[in-house]
């Protein structure tokens, strides 16, 4: 496989630097879940050496951080990311506490960056930035803003607990990422959402109100993976608010 | 006229420093007092006292270009004594103000300073000298999106010291444009 043109590479993720024909190839499926990539580029590298200008060094900096119109996901590529990260995760850990205790982390890392890139997509193009320092827009940002972010759509709901003023619960019917996934039975108590609290628990935290997030497998009969986001906030945020009123 | 910024993360561990001297002449003032002080004061501590004395040099303040001068508040460890100490008056004032610039938040003698906080708590600190408002608001904004971009960085940790040379480069570029 050899280039006629420069090649328009400018990132890693704009292009991908074989040609999606023979991705889509049928003769070529046989290859596609092993690691097809690697050794086309190596060959790609070897039999056509590009002059050392043309050879652009994907730079983050260089990139545009506001939302493109076409950079969408799709729930395959999506799909398959958080299976992948919850067998890694499997492999490691003793028991479903632990495996939760996990995803969260993994899911901390995540809803860390969410934040500052939605707060930088609202706000870099105002004259006066503004953060959110009130708890009740905070976790309507988090209903609406961020689900949107992470998983297209609006959160399907948010609700304040009747029995705990500390806990709020962020509801989805249908989680992105427990659609192919089915739980075996001896592990009926664990939530691939944990991911998603880590996220929620990410996104609180950065904006100073630090909370203790959970995922939970609520399934009703016409929404079998529902899961409820329980937040459990601090005390000091409590405290916090109320004086702000 | 030397500005000095600051990045500290949300348990104020400094992840990336940089002065940066400026192009534009800076006004001298004279101190009465700084042409007082005893010899001493050029001892291993006279940046530290003629600071806190309140007085803008230490040294013959002629020349007046930033890095010939030492003591009166240029020392590397009073700027950071400086940075430190305007944290509790921007914890203060953050709680109550969501903008995340907050314009001359703190003073010390002839240093402002002036600070960005970002969502996700992250301080930006700016010491500087003279009155340019609009310039550290479009530099913040700068160095905010330049964070962002770092953060997203999969190979970065959030809350670790910053070492990226591209990093480095364009935060002096912009530096250069706007102070």
């Amino acid at each position: 496989m050899s280039y006629a043109q420069p090649h328009p590479r400018q990132s890693i993720l704009s292009n991908s630097s074989y040609s999606s024909a023979e991705h889509l190839s049928p003769t070529a499926s046989s290859t596609r879940f092993s690691l097809p990539a690697a050794p086309s580029i190596h060959s790609t590298l070897a039999s056509t050496p590009r002059p050392a200008s043309n050879r652009v060094v994907p730079n983050i900096y260089d990139r545009n951080l506001s939302k493109a119109r076409a950079a969408e996901v799709s729930a395959s590529a999506y799909a398959f990311l958080f299976s992948e990260i919850v067998q890694y995760t499997q492999k490691r850990v003793s028991g479903i506490n632990d495996f939760e205790r996990r995803l969260n982390t993994i899911g901390y890392r995540v809803g860390s960056r969410v934040l500052e890139i939605l707060f930088w997509r609202n706000e870099s193009t105002s004259k006066a930035p503004k953060r959110e320092i009130r708890l009740l827009p905070v976790l309507l940002m988090i209903q609406t803003q961020v689900w949107k972010a992470v998983f297209g759509k609006p959160a399907d709901g948010l609700e304040k607990s009747s029995s705990n003023v500390d806990e709020y619960m962020v509801i989805d019917n249908e989680p992105l990422f427990e659609r192919h996934i089915s739980v075996p039975k001896d592990f009926s108590q664990l939530s691939c959402s944990s991911f998603t609290a880590g996220i929620v628990e990410a996104f609180l935290d950065g904006l100073n109100f630090p909370a203790r997030v959970t995922a939970h497998h609520t399934p009703n009969a016409q929404f079998p993976s529902k899961v409820t986001i329980l937040i459990k906030l601090e005390k000091s945020v409590l405290e916090r608010d109320e004086l702000q009123k | 006229m030397s500005h000095h910024l600051f990045l500290l993360s949300p348990s104020d561990t400094p992840l990336y420093s940089l002065t940066h001297q400026s192009l534009k002449p800076a006004q001298t003032v004279t101190s009465p007092l700084a042409a007082n002080l005893p010899t001493w004061s050029t001892s291993a501590f006279a940046g530290t006292l003629t600071a806190l004395s309140g007085a803008s040099s230490a040294t013959q303040p002629s020349t007046g270009s930033g890095p010939t001068r030492v003591g009166g508040g240029q020392d590397r460890h009073v700027i950071q004594m400086i940075a430190n100490a305007s944290l509790d008056a921007i914890e203060d004032v953050m709680r109550k103000d969501s903008a995340m610039y907050l314009k001359a938040v703190d003073k010390f003698n002839d240093w402002t300073v002036s600070a960005f906080v970002t969502p996700g708590n992250m301080k930006f600190l700016l010491l500087h000298e003279s009155k340019n408002d609009e310039g550290i608001r479009t530099f913040f904004m700068d160095v905010w999106e330049l964070y962002v971009k770092t953060l997203a960085n999969p190979f970065h940790s959030a809350h670790t010291p910053i070492r990226s040379a591209v990093f480095d480069a364009r935060v002096r570029a912009s530096a250069k444009k706007y102070l």
